[in-house]
């Protein structure tokens, strides 16, 4: 067992160095088209924290003041509900202080000096109000309305705030994904190419090998353990490069100034190194995906 | 340890390659496949190892209908068989040893039985000595012996030889075909395909002679016609 599993790995550093360069491609393509899904995933991640607020179509939340009388509150939360035709009563939400918080630290998690002032006492509650009219004055009115009422902090519209950010989040959400498919596409073809020379490169060999009895899996596992290791070199490589990327982005956003919305875009460093598994089991399987379909094709010698 | 029974094997739809062959050949036979290029005497070596499968007819090796086996079957019944070429077919950048040493290593031998195995055979052959030359520094008839003695390290049943004197001067050739001789005397059934007159009439063995996929004589002790 130790000896065929030190066969195979010796084959596939050999085949690996006599064909540097399309390895080389096949690495640095599988590296780029794995950074932009890991790109993909921080933006997102990124856009997400900004618009966490806005989450399942809310258009309108009513902040109330930390300090508000139950009476007020429960006077806000009949008047939200008296408006059937304007507001989906059914998804009317009230976060209390302690939900506002945990909320609050997604959206400054960028910007300690903010969020180091708010504390589950001082910070508002909040209704999130999902609109039924698609008719936006209306709900400009409501807003006007409640921004008077007695224990209200303010009133935020989505449409002032963030549906252009929304829109933009799709829009880049589908760009970025189509574009690392068509790259992973890309890099396991160039894969798959690079395991079709490498067979054809040892034809002499393999044939010998099929002459005295060495099983086709025997024959095969080098192949396919060197495009596993392509698709994983380059996922590495990928993981360096989302890793600086992020850090570049994250001291970037620190030099803004706080309370802008930017700094919200920062990711936590736990969701970037859970990516960076992702990319490195996707960069794995496309190498052994691209590799072992190769192998299994061209091995009939 | 042979057996085909009405085999046929079509190259495209025309002319077939071989044509309703049937022939028994015994454990420890030694068999001369004769007959012109093109007659179809490789297209049996290669029915025998199964590199082709028949449109018709059965293949029988030590026992087994090989045209019924599984694929991966396979391997396990080429390990009982080696197979010698005209072309040597050697890796050029391995030496003598881990040409013969690759024979082992490929089906999971451990390194103590190569270690044990491949000088034997290489003695066996009369390389010794040579163990670290490649092949581009041997002549042909040593590259031939290595050839041998990779075929024959796994001490197989049966030895497929296909024009293994082609490439050879009649000096060379007649000392492969005692090398040959001496691996039929321990035993391996050894099946030759060969249009060389002289190494067959030299050894006086059963001759099977084929024209355009035939058989047109199947004879103990012949000579080449």
């Amino acid at each position: 067992m130790i000896q065929r599993l030190s066969y195979a790995v010796r084959e596939t550093i050999a085949s690996f160095r006599r064909n540097v360069t399309l390895s080389v491609a096949a690495v640095i393509t599988s590296a780029v088209s794995l950074l932009l899904v890991g790109a993909t995933f921080l933006i997102q991640r990124a856009f997400d924290n900004l618009l966490v607020q806005w989450r399942g179509d809310v258009g309108m939340i009513v902040f109330v003041r930390p300090d508000v009388a139950p009476d007020a509150l429960t006077f806000i939360e009949q008047n939200l509900k008296s408006q059937p035709n304007v507001i989906d009563i059914d998804k009317l939400d009230y976060l209390d202080k302690t939900a506002s918080f945990e909320e609050a630290k997604r959206v400054f998690a960028g910007d300690p000096t903010t969020l180091s002032l708010l504390s589950i006492e001082t910070i508002p509650s909040q209704f999130k109000v999902v609109p039924k009219t698609t008719d936006p004055e209306l709900v400009r009115s409501l807003a006007n309305q409640y921004r008077t009422l007695p224990g209200v902090a303010g009133v935020s519209l989505a449409e002032d705030e963030f549906d252009v950010i929304s829109t933009l989040s799709g829009f880049v959400r589908t760009v970025t994904i189509g574009m690392s498919l068509v790259l992973l596409a890309v890099a396991v073809i160039l894969i798959w190419n690079t395991i079709r020379t490498a067979i054809f490169a040892r034809r002499r060999e393999i044939e010998v090998m099929k002459l005295v009895g060495a099983t086709d899996w025997f024959i095969r596992v080098p192949f396919i353990l060197e495009g596993l290791v392509q698709g994983l070199v380059g996922a590495v490589v990928s993981c360096g490069g989302l890793w600086a990327l992020n850090s570049a982005w994250t001291s970037g956003v620190a030099g803004f100034k706080p309370g802008t919305g930017v700094s919200s875009l920062v990711v936590p460093g736990s969701y970037v190194n859970g990516v960076m598994i992702v990319l490195l089991i996707i960069g794995a399987v496309a190498g052994g995906v691209g590799s072992g379909v190769a192998s299994s094709k061209f091995l009939d010698v | 340890m042979i057996r085909l029974e009405n085999v046929s094997k079509m190259y495209g739809s025309e002319i077939p390659a071989v044509r309703d062959a049937s022939f028994d050949i015994a454990k420890g036979d030694f068999v001369f496949l004769v007959g012109p290029s093109g007659s179809g005497k490789s297209t049996l070596l290669r029915l025998m190892n199964r590199q082709e499968r028949p449109e018709r007819g059965n293949v029988w090796v030590a026992g087994r209908n090989i045209n019924e086996m599984a694929s991966s079957q396979v391997p396990y019944l080429r390990r009982t068989m080696g197979n010698v070429f005209q072309d040597y077919k050697l890796l050029p950048n391995k030496t003598v040893f881990e040409n013969v040493a690759f024979a082992l290593e490929v089906i999971g031998k451990p390194k103590h039985v190569i270690g044990h195995q491949v000088p034997q055979v290489l003695e066996l052959v009369g390389l010794s000595g040579k163990e670290d030359r490649f092949p581009h520094q041997l002549s042909g008839g040593e590259q031939q012996r290595v050839s041998i003695a990779r075929a024959f390290v796994n001490r197989p049943l049966i030895l497929l030889a296909d024009e293994p004197t082609g490439n050879l001067d009649p000096a060379t050739g007649e000392g492969i075909m005692q090398l040959l001789d001496a691996i039929n005397r321990t035993g391996t059934t050894v099946v030759m395909a060969t249009h060389d007159h002289r190494v067959v009439n030299a050894m006086r063995r059963r001759v099977i002679q084929l024209d355009r996929g035939v058989i047109v004589r199947d004879q103990e002790r012949g000579v080449y016609e």
